[in-house]
């Protein structure tokens, strides 16, 4: 079968296609001696029975299905009981999970691990993002399939795959070993014995009539909930007024009043944090710590393109710090600093240790500069990455080579 | 110099600086820890710098599950949103959920019916249980064989997780992404007999909390891997951001549902479970008996669950309905890991898309102690350590 540059490595045999099964290098020899050929098949077909029990698992585990992996290996479901441990090191084992998503970082180390993996050696990729990226499929970080950098045997689907599922695919995956050291192609159609033996557990799966009832009494929970409202939608009807609430929140009588005695800021807007000058940002940060607020909450950049059109606006970044009073009474102080491209925001890393890695993420994501910052590297995305994906210009499906 | 001029962490150790103690002639060895490690509960990598056993610098990196969630929600519209953020705390999608719609909610002014937000109270307390429960298990798996290879309180751990994602599925029809919360209240009503259900799980769990109690807080070797180990001062935990179950641990008494209350808190009064040493045994400590708080709580709740309508919004029929034209909010609450925020800015083009999406990670910041508690141990004291603080690395990355 002739591999395409274009395409993936590895691919699954069409039907009909031939493909030769795996050769054992020392079985071939052996095979070719006369008289020696019977002693073989008994020793072959002794060693795909321990082969196919003994599958010894390599968990490359990443995201939410290395949790439901762990369920399977955990007391409902015993994997064990399949002959499988899982071992922490590529080189004892002969098959590679690869539960959750993959990406440009993690793609890699993935590939250097299933290549130090010995021979004969099988993968199971478990759930939609290791199967093709799920719905993160088309995002800038991720790889859209693990398959395009491996070898996938067995395909898992679910987000994530039950427990039962990872157990059937474990069963499917014996039947291939076995079939394929008898030179035979695995049949496509799931056994129905194998899915009996699957089958989830909990009753209410099986049970048509309970969900309809069910179904029923949520849609009329949901109905009683619209009759008491008022006609047209409440996001159209209703100006977005409850901002204020909001405001009220977030700038406390304290806060207000510190702003218009220290710092002479009069303008609060009503539906989102102050903005103060980037020479007083820290001086605020500094006296908002003496007042009591001392925990670092957040630290968010914003990206607004410029925008044409009635009111015009220049592009500008917009970076938005809190800081929370704890203990009884708690309340978020925040305020904003409003920044033209290039210009940067001054660090809070001198007050507060937390700062470094926010502040981080946001020169990573958004390319924010801020000054004064000890260590301003990527934190998410690998060093040799172009851009700054949360920005609007980005575009949210920019390829990766060779990984996506 | 150290460039923390002002901040807690100047006293102790400084990850910007060489360590000071480095002698040039000892023979040191620099570890790569992860990204595909057992014990790194995730792909999460450090760098120790090993003067034989002893770390003399612990230098994190984080990422490698970055998936580009915030852009993602940038692209989608309010109400596709639910089911994607149930995938960055995989360990507690219930709060993931609330979190993000109690944002939507706030921008939107809707208010939540009475029995929805005891309904979602009651799901993010059996959630701390379940996350609490896996937490106790894959914790005493890392410290390992001074505990009979300790997988046996892990089995125990999961038996019990069980017993809770069952109850989830039998709401939602989901072990895990249940995709329940929607803006304005609940998705799915509680089915006929699920508080007898929930009733039932919970004096299983409370009957053989005492036993694992004995098998790790309470168990000598447990101890000794523990007491004093990763020692995290109050005044620094604040300044890193760090929040829940690990803050407590530090003395700091603070706990979003009972000093900011939302869903049901107001009613149920919750008590905060703190500790003073702020080591490894503290952090484990303070989560087991929050087990027993939650428990409690599920109980309270149940017990004054109100009946009503569970929605307060329009049923969505498509999903360009709901639209924020402006505005930014901040809603957080009390994950089983820290303080779960969302920060939304509104008024996104097109404006059924919000224009900015940030979720506020309690891990990200529990994970920025590392260089700061890390050094001064063993190697497999940093295993302890990292346990110790739970991180879960999906909402580290998104």
């Amino acid at each position: 079968m002739a591999v395409t540059d274009a395409g993936p490595l590895y691919r699954l045999p069409l039907a009909g296609e031939e493909e030769v099964a795996y050769e054992h290098p020392v079985l071939g020899s052996v095979l070719q001696a006369p008289g020696l050929s019977l002693a073989a098949t008994g020793v072959d077909r002794l060693l795909t029975w321990g082969l196919t029990n003994s599958l010894w698992m390599f968990p490359m585990a990443t995201s939410c299905c290395a949790i439901e992996f762990m369920a399977a290996a955990a007391s409902r479901v015993d994997l064990d009981r399949m002959g499988t441990i899982l071992r922490g090191t590529p080189r004892q084992t002969d098959v590679m999970i690869i539960a959750g998503t993959i990406t440009v970082k993690m793609a890699p180390r993935v590939k250097k691990l299933w290549e130090q993996m010995p021979e004969p050696k099988w993968a199971i990729a478990m759930g939609s993002c290791a199967i093709s990226g799920d719905f993160y499929r088309n995002l800038y970080p991720v790889v859209p399939g693990v398959d395009t950098i491996v070898p996938v045997d067995v395909y898992v689907p679910g987000c994530p795959p039950n427990p039962e599922a990872l157990m059937h695919g474990l069963l499917r995956l014996q039947e291939k070993v076995r079939m394929r050291r008898a030179g035979q192609l695995v049949v496509r159609e799931a056994s129905p014995a194998l899915l009996e033996l699957t089958r989830p557990t909990i009753a209410r799966l099986g049970d048509p009539a309970r969900d309809r009832a069910l179904d029923r009494q949520q849609e009329q929970a949901a109905l009683h909930a619209t009759e008491a409202e008022p006609a047209g939608t409440l996001s159209e009807a209703r100006p977005p007024e409850p901002p204020a609430t909001q405001a009220r929140d977030e700038v406390t009588p304290s806060l207000e009043a510190l702003l218009r005695d220290e710092f002479g800021v009069t303008d609060l807007p009503a539906d989102a944090a102050p903005v103060i000058g980037a020479d007083r940002h820290v001086a605020l940060a500094r006296r908002l710590r003496e007042l009591g607020h001392t925990q670092l909450v957040y630290i968010v950049a914003t990206h607004f393109p410029e925008k044409a059109g009635a009111r015009p606006q220049p592009e500008r970044f917009e970076v938005a710090y809190a800081l929370r009073s704890v203990g009884p009474g708690s309340h978020v102080a925040a305020w904003r600093l409003s920044l033209a491209p290039g210009e940067g925001a001054p660090t809070l890393v001198g007050l507060f240790a937390g700062a470094d890695w926010q502040e981080r993420e946001q020169y990573d994501l958004l390319g924010v500069r801020f000054d004064g910052h000890p260590d301003l590297r990527r934190l998410m995305l690998p060093e040799t990455w172009t851009g700054h994906p949360l920005r609007k210009d980005f575009a949210a499906d920019a390829p990766c080579r060779p990984w996506r | 110099m150290t460039v923390l001029t002002e901040s807690a962490a100047r006293a102790g150790v400084d990850p910007h600086l060489a360590p000071a103690s480095l002698d040039p002639e000892a023979d040191l060895m620099l570890l790569h820890f992860g990204p595909q490690h057992p014990s790194t509960h995730g792909v999460f990598r450090m760098d120790l710098l090993l003067d034989g056993e002893m770390v003399l610098k612990a230098t994190p990196y984080v990422g490698y599950l970055h998936r580009g969630v915030e852009k993602l929600c940038e692209k989608l519209s309010f109400v596709q949103q639910t089911p994607i953020v149930d995938k960055n705390d995989y360990v507690a999608p219930m709060t993931n959920e609330q979190a993000l719609n109690m944002a939507f909610e706030r921008l939107l002014g809707v208010e939540v019916p009475r029995r929805a937000r005891w309904m979602r109270t009651i799901f993010a307390e059996l959630q701390r249980i379940a996350s609490h429960l896996l937490w106790l298990g894959t914790f005493t798996l890392d410290l390992g064989g001074a505990l009979g290879g300790g997988t046996t309180l892990f089995m125990h751990c999961f038996r019990e997780r069980e017993s809770i994602l069952d109850l989830f599925e039998e709401v939602s029809g989901a072990r895990f992404h249940y995709n329940t919360h929607t803006i304005g209240g609940n998705r799915h009503d509680l089915p006929a007999g699920w508080d007898a259900n929930v009733e039932r799980a919970l004096r299983v769990i409370e009957s053989r909390l005492g036993e694992y109690e004995a098998m790790s807080v309470a168990n000598s070797i447990f101890v000794a891997r523990t007491r004093g180990i990763g020692v995290l001062s109050g005044d620094l935990a604040l300044e890193l951001g760090i929040t829940g179950p690990n803050l407590r641990a530090s003395g700091i008494d603070h706990d979003l549902r009972r000093d900011a209350p939302y869903g049901a808190y107001d009613e149920l009064p919750v008590r905060a479970c703190v500790a003073r040493e702020g080591d490894c045994l503290a952090r484990a400590r303070v989560r087991v008996d929050e087990i027993r708080e939650s428990i409690r709580l599920v109980r309270a709740g149940l017990a004054g669950l109100p009946d009503g309508p569970i929605c307060g919004f329009k049923p969505i029929r498509q999903p360009t309905q709901v639209k924020i034209a402006g505005g930014q909010a901040y809603v957080a609450i009390e994950g089983p890991r820290g303080e779960l925020g969302t920060f939304v800015v509104g008024g996104g083009d097109p404006a059924t898309a919000p224009h900015r999406l940030k979720i506020r990670a309690p891990s990200l910041h529990a994970l920025s102690a590392i260089p700061y508690i890390v050094p001064g141990h063993t190697v497999s004291d940093a295993v302890a350590i990292l346990g110790s603080l739970d991180p879960i690395m999906g909402e580290v990355d998104r």
